[in-house]
């Protein structure tokens, strides 16, 4: 079962990691940001290790984003962000796992000061029996 | 030699590669580098032999080829001794295949000690798998990343490091010691059937180079019957796919709709299989301890021979149930029990059977018990209850076409949908 993790946060200025550049992740002493870097090092290191990370995208600031809509007129194309959101959606992982406890397990790592995490599964084309 | 189309020598290797690298591991022991080894013959098949022909012994050619290979590697290790490469190179091939046990034609077929190694307790499931199906299924590394709809880099990445870990915990060829033989076998038949469920659920690999995983599943999974055909349990197993995916054809409408078991069209169910699978069961059944695969066969059986959906016989169903709720407990069984208890003695008796679910934390994002529930809902005539659990499971399932099957039913009982 494929699974997205969304990582939502609020880097000011925007910036990656994350955890960095938001007023929670600044308000976070030296080693303990050390020690979670350790700590995500090495998650990311055991999903790799056992296949089930497929792939991921830190993303650019939402304000460098093109909005494209549709109405019975045509499409119309604005400058981005999309949403005046607190929050932004500022990277993605897709993993890979046998079940949804191990995506639930793997995806409360990824929370860090500053950002929310979701995990969404992704919808597949095949279907179990009935 | 002889000349070969593609197909023939696809097949071909697909059967001598699990032999060859079972050879090679008995021999030098190393399983990684064999492997190497092993891809390095292969391709080197697939460039000679289209033009030169196939050899007549094409397992002792691909030996030969991939033992060069594995020596040449050594030769730029000065750890090893001159002694090891002489040897090497005077054992002839067919010796490190062994001789032909019960059938000189087709050739022993070893590949139970490299299905047990690659479904190492060491590694994670998602790694048995792939190696499984590169080592002992021949397949290439493309084909699974296809199967499984994962980029070809992350496929490659699994195979990689689970032959690493191979080599980190030292796991040893041939055969664990006896005591250890029945877990490590049990270990095989889940990754079988993972592999079977995976090629029998998704749509993917319906590309003409892809692979059919089902198919594939029941290829390995007849290899390991024809090497222990004593145990009941992988009679089961093989006995449940052959009865699963008989039906394969009936399960998809001609709009690609899903088609429950009730209303499937019987005529499209793979005589053949079925009674392949129900001679399989009935001969198994009796002979020795019953266990999980053998009873979800003896349950596929019921289905395959009831004339139509009116004629199932439900009680020796929920019977059948009723023994693996008790040696193989869970969330699922229960709730298939449930669906067989309704039909013996009514839809208020399989709800009360849900009733202690709906508390459960595991299934709080499963659609299956909303849905098992509409079902028994609608049975029982409650038609406003059952179409909100219709669209309460229609949100928590991840599958397109059960997730448009249950917007269909809520529709029926009067629920918005999509556009018609």
């Amino acid at each position: 079962m494929k699974y997205v993790i969304l990582i939502h946060s609020n880097p000011d200025p925007w910036g990656h990691p994350t955890s960095q550049f938001t007023a929670e992740g600044r308000a976070v002493p030296a080693d303990r940001h050390e020690q979670m870097d350790r700590e995500f090092d090495a998650l990311l290191a055991e999903i790799s290790a056992s296949g089930e990370f497929v792939t991921a995208e830190a993303l650019a600031d939402p304000a460098s984003s093109s909005i494209y809509t549709w109405s019975p007129e045509g499409r119309t194309a604005t400058d981005g962000p999309y949403a005046e959101a607190k929050e932004q959606l500022a990277g993605f992982f897709l993993i890979d796992c046998a079940t949804r406890e191990r995506a639930e397990q793997i995806a409360i790592g990824f929370a860090g000061p500053g950002s929310t995490v979701e995990l969404r599964p992704a919808m597949w084309p095949g279907a179990d029996d009935q | 030699m002889t000349p070969a189309g593609t197909r023939e020598l696809e097949q071909l290797w697909r059967e001598a590669a699990p032999r060859v690298l079972a050879a090679l591991v008995r021999r030098y022991g190393d399983f990684d580098t064999a492997e190497d080894a092993l891809q390095e013959a292969l391709l080197a098949a697939s460039r000679q032999w289209p033009d030169a022909g196939v050899p007549d012994n094409p397992t002792s050619w691909l030996i030969t080829v991939a033992s060069r290979r594995l020596i040449d590697q050594w030769r730029a290790d000065s750890a090893r001794t001159e002694r090891e490469r002489l040897l090497a190179y005077q054992t002839p091939p067919d010796e490190l295949v062994g001789a032909p046990a019960d059938n000189p034609q087709a050739g022993t077929d070893d590949s139970l000690p490299l299905l047990v190694l690659c479904c190492h307790p060491a590694l994670p499931p998602p790694a048995q798998v792939a190696l499984t199906l590169r080592a002992v299924g021949g397949l290439t590394t493309g084909q699974i990343a296809r199967a499984f709809l994962v980029p070809e880099p992350t496929m490659a990445q699994r195979i990689s490091r689970a032959k690493a870990r191979l080599r980190q915990v030292g796991a040893r060829f041939p055969l664990p010691p006896a005591h250890e033989l029945p877990d490590r076998v049990a270990a095989v038949m889940q990754v079988l059937y993972l592999v079977f469920t995976e090629g029998h659920t998704s749509t993917a690999g319906t590309g003409l180079l892809d692979v059919s995983l089902s198919g594939e599943a029941i290829r390995l999974t007849r290899r390991l019957h024809r090497q222990l055909p004593g145990d009941p349990e992988i009679s089961g197993l093989l006995a449940l796919m052959l009865l699963t995916d008989a039906r394969r054809a009936a399960r998809i409408g001609a709009d690609g709709a899903l088609v429950p078991l009730a209303e499937q069209d019987r005529d499209r169910w793979d005589r053949g299989q079925l009674a392949e699978g129900i001679a399989l069961i009935e001969a198994a059944l009796p002979s020795g301890p019953v266990g999980p695969y053998q009873l979800q066969a003896a349950i596929a059986a019921v289905h395959a021979e009831a004339a139509d959906a009116g004629h199932t016989d439900w009680a020796q169903i929920e019977a059948l149930y009723r023994m693996l709720a008790g040696i193989a407990p869970g969330p699922m069984v229960t709730l298939n029990h449930a669906v067989a208890l309704a039909m013996v003695a009514g839809p208020a008796a399989g709800l009360e059977m849900l009733e202690p679910l709906l508390a459960d934390r595991r299934l709080r994002h499963n659609h299956r018990l909303p849905a098992v529930r509409a079902h028994l809902l609608e049975l029982a005539g409650d038609r406003d209850q059952a179409q909100q659990a219709y669209t309460a499971a229609a949100r928590l399932a991840t599958s397109i076409p059960e997730q448009h099957y249950l917007h269909a039913r809520a529709l029926a009982l009067g629920a918005p949908g999509r556009q018609a």
